[in-house]
């Protein structure tokens, strides 16, 4: 990597006349700054969700923890309702790379449909989930009941607030289009929200297969991790 | 090439943007110069609650018993806040909100920041979090008192000072705390990846950037845990998870929890705790290293070495964290393990310590105020590291751990070095802030207070870490083991610890007398070679390179050229500006 590379530097060495003439650089625009401090963003949330994840499965193997699939009484044996909502983050990520294509061909119907189509999927996709957390409660599965429990409204509600900082930056990136951004400026942002998007899908495809094991896979889990 | 192509992310100059109003211009500020001096404001403030907290400690194990309102209570919130307010609201605070603020863009050759609304969010999102901390010291039940380390399950259980209010405050506010780093920390990254001016390579930033630099990446990796730990615990506490509470009864009553593991706990907090320790050592590193090169007039020792060492220490500071934890009963092979890597992580940290010692020998040594900080932050660095050397060892450390060896340790490596380095610091960049010098006689005074009084201070802690002495207790009482010439080195301790913190008050109207009638310094009164005393307009005004940003031609550290007139040659200067005796002219033009 270019990295090695330029930490073998010998700075203190003078530089030939005919290099001083080119000066390296490393001026960029703004996209690619604001790329750099999202690839640092999502390596912080990636480290949140690492260690819930280090804690939880060690809590998988203490004695009082029951996992939520597995037996017909469990509510994550039958998980069609995660699928569904599953496939509404999907569709929202997919709408976002359609907006950010529209908005190369400066297509504004095509813009406002998609990230229309972009904000409902997301809102069915909270909705959603919201509609599990109410489901979970009414058939007993409280908050502190089980660890199991805990950890999944702890996890999918970080995931939420995960949502929620998109979707803000988000409506002020829609924001700024409707009121001064170029079609160019808005591809370039709805980019980056895609990358965010995606992020965001797969962090949830991972909760989902993590919350949703039965205990023989949890146990064998944690042995292969060495808990 | 023209000055656009010159001027990118660093913003190009828009008349429009220079603030004009005193609101935009000293409050809701979005430049970098103004949120780094809000930044130390505000932590050095909070600092100085924290050193009035420890005085009160002292007052308590210097003549126990003769200060009513001190009580058993009281005295645990005292040690659990100024530690808190230390480590995470002063040191990570000043060091890099404020020195990181002030000095990556001038440092590094851009305008401001990234981006700055996001810094000034970052500011006041600081303020929030330092706000909700001194609350505490409101509501009823008074702050926590669990200890700086928070451990459950005794910190949100009955008889823990705080355990109602308290304690939710503190994880709400270290919670803020790390979503206003955070904010910074992406700017910090991003401005020295990405803003740097043309000709400044990596290799080529002076090594203040690179300490600051590594030390953002460390926080931003290692806060995490701290938020992911502070999470958990307000869960535990107000919805009542088993996340690290185990089945526990509390004051002859069973509680609801179950199965909750208060190790798991530990492991988060020291997986973000031993970083932190690098992440305020790192900047001090950094400072230190700029700082003794221009008051030796020599280039540093090593450069390529200290930046390896830089990013070798931060990158093992993630495996050592478990050295915090021998006495919980681990493993001890796991022992094993941590101790090794607490000893590697020695190897670049003496390297840079050497590499100092080499830098002053034989060079021009100026004993100005911060060079003597400088040279002060040496010796306590060294005593504190090698009582780490000590404790990392699981043998020596069983019977020392928490006594007062421990507190004298950490003191020495996290405490007096790294504000040795701030001191430096400021005295250094003073001139830069406000064109004046700090008076250098109050400045030499407060040096040789500082310094001597807190070897006064940790030094006989050693010993009383040595006689089995336990940290955190609010009195002795008849312990048979600890003799009475204990207590008069406590007397001893407490007198030094109030003489220090009354010299910090002569350093403080110093700062505040020296802001408006100083001996003015002039441009770059150390003649130092990096970019932030080459502005345009000294000192710098708002977007700091007036028309056109600086080129670098050469690294940090020109001092004492050979055959070259002045013995500094400023990074932008081209080799057609460098003036050469006038012997050696034609020979040297392009420095070949």
């Amino acid at each position: 990597m270019n990295i090695f590379k330029s930490l073998q530097e010998k700075p203190w060495l003078p530089v030939a006349l005919e290099l001083q003439t080119k000066l390296p650089t490393t001026l960029q625009n703004r996209e690619e700054s604001v790329s750099t401090a999202l690839q640092f963003f999502l390596a912080v949330i990636t480290v949140i969700f690492f260690l819930f994840t280090i804690t939880f499965l060690q809590r998988t193997q203490s004695f009082d923890f029951q996992a939520l699939s597995g037996e017909p009484w469990l509510p994550f044996t039958n998980a069609d309702i995660l699928w569904q909502n599953s496939t509404y983050l999907l569709l929202a990520s997919i709408s976002i790379i359609l907006a950010n294509k529209f908005a190369q061909q400066q297509n504004l119907y095509g813009v406002i449909i998609s990230l229309t189509a972009t904000a409902l999927f997301t809102l069915l996709f909270i909705s959603g989930q919201v509609h599990v957390w109410q489901q979970l409660n009414q058939s007993g599965f409280y908050i502190a009941t089980n660890p199991a429990n805990s950890y999944y409204f702890l996890l999918t509600g970080v995931h939420a607030l995960h949502i929620v900082g998109g979707v803000l930056v988000f409506m002020r990136c829609i924001w700024l289009f409707a009121v001064s951004l170029s079609y160019q400026q808005l591809a370039s942002r709805l980019k980056l929200c895609a990358i965010y998007w995606h992020y965001l899908f797969f962090i949830w495809l991972f909760l989902f297969f993590l919350l949703t094991r039965d205990a023989d896979t949890f146990k064998t889990i944690a042995l292969i991790c060495g808990f | 090439m023209t000055e656009i192509d010159n001027v990118a992310i660093a913003d190009q100059i828009d008349q429009s943007s220079h603030p004009s109003s005193f609101l935009t211009k000293y409050i809701w500020s979005q430049d970098h110069k103004v949120i780094a001096i809000q930044y130390s404001i505000t932590a050095i403030a909070v600092g100085l609650i924290a050193l009035v907290l420890s005085g009160l400690m002292r007052l308590q194990l210097g003549f126990p018993n003769e200060f009513s309102f001190i009580d058993p209570a009281s005295y645990l919130q005292f040690v659990t806040m100024h530690g808190m307010i230390m480590v995470i609201y002063l040191l990570t605070a000043l060091l890099l909100g404020g020195f990181g603020n002030y000095l990556i863009p001038l440092m590094v050759g851009a305008r401001d920041m990234v981006f700055p609304y996001l810094n000034m969010l970052s500011y006041w999102t600081y303020l929030l979090a330092v706000l909700v901390l001194l609350a505490s010291f409101f509501v009823s039940g008074g702050p926590t008192g669990a200890g700086w380390t928070l451990y459950p399950p005794q910190a949100i259980l009955s008889g823990t000072p705080g355990e109602h209010a308290g304690i939710l405050l503190m994880l709400t506010s270290l919670a803020i705390f790390i979503v206003a780093f955070t904010m910074g920390g992406l700017n910090y990254v991003t401005t020295i990846l990405q803003a740097r001016t043309k000709g400044m390579t990596l290799m080529r930033m002076p090594l203040t950037i690179w300490g600051i630099f590594v030390a953002t990446i460390l926080g931003l990796l290692a806060f995490p845990a701290l938020l992911v730990s502070a999470i958990m615990m307000i869960f535990d506490k107000v919805v009542g998870t088993s996340f690290f509470m185990p089945a526990i009864l509390s004051l002859g009553e069973t509680l609801d929890h179950s199965g909750g593991s208060p190790i798991l706990f530990q492991h988060l907090f020291w997986f973000f705790g031993h970083p932190e320790v690098y992440i305020v050592a790192l900047p001090a590193f950094g400072m230190v290293s700029d700082i003794i090169a221009i008051h030796a007039r020599k280039n540093i020792f090593g450069y390529r070495m200290m930046v390896w060492a830089i990013i070798a220490i931060g990158g093992l500071s993630f495996v050592v964290w478990a050295h915090h934890m021998y006495v919980s009963g681990m493993n001890p092979y796991f022992g094993f393990f941590f101790a090794t890597t607490t000893l590697i992580i020695a190897i670049p940290t003496a390297l840079k310590v050497y590499n100092w010692l080499l830098t002053l020998w034989r060079g021009n040594i100026h004993l100005t105020v911060p060079m003597l900080f400088a040279i002060g932050f040496i010796f306590t660095f060294t005593h504190g590291g090698l009582t780490g050397l000590m404790l990392g060892n699981v043998i020596i450390d069983l019977p020392l751990s928490d006594t007062f060896f421990v507190v004298a340790h950490f003191h020495m490596v996290m405490g007096v070095s790294p504000i040795m380095v701030l001191f430096a610091a400021i005295y250094h960049w003073f001139p830069l802030l406000t064109g004046r010098f700090l008076n250098n006689k109050l400045g030499k005074f407060h040096f040789w207070g500082t310094f001597l009084g807190t070897y006064a201070i940790y030094l006989p802690m050693h010993y009383l870490g040595f006689l089995g002495v336990p940290r955190r207790y609010y009195a002795m009482g008849n312990t048979e083991f600890i003799p009475e010439s204990a207590q008069t080195l406590n007397v001893g301790i407490t007198v030094s610890a109030i003489i220090v913190g009354l010299v910090q008050l002569v350093f403080i109207a110093n700062v505040i007398w020296s802001t408006f009638k100083g001996k003015k310094s002039g441009r770059n009164p150390w003649q130092a070679t990096s970019l932030e005393w080459q502005t345009a307009e000294f000192p710098p005004g708002h977007g700091n390179w007036g028309k056109q940003l600086p080129q670098v031609y050469r690294w940090a550290y020109d001092y004492s050229v050979p055959k070259v007139k002045d013995d500094f040659i400023p990074q932008n200067f081209s080799p057609e500006e460098v003036e050469y005796l006038s012997s050696e002219k034609r020979n040297n033009q392009g420095e070949k």
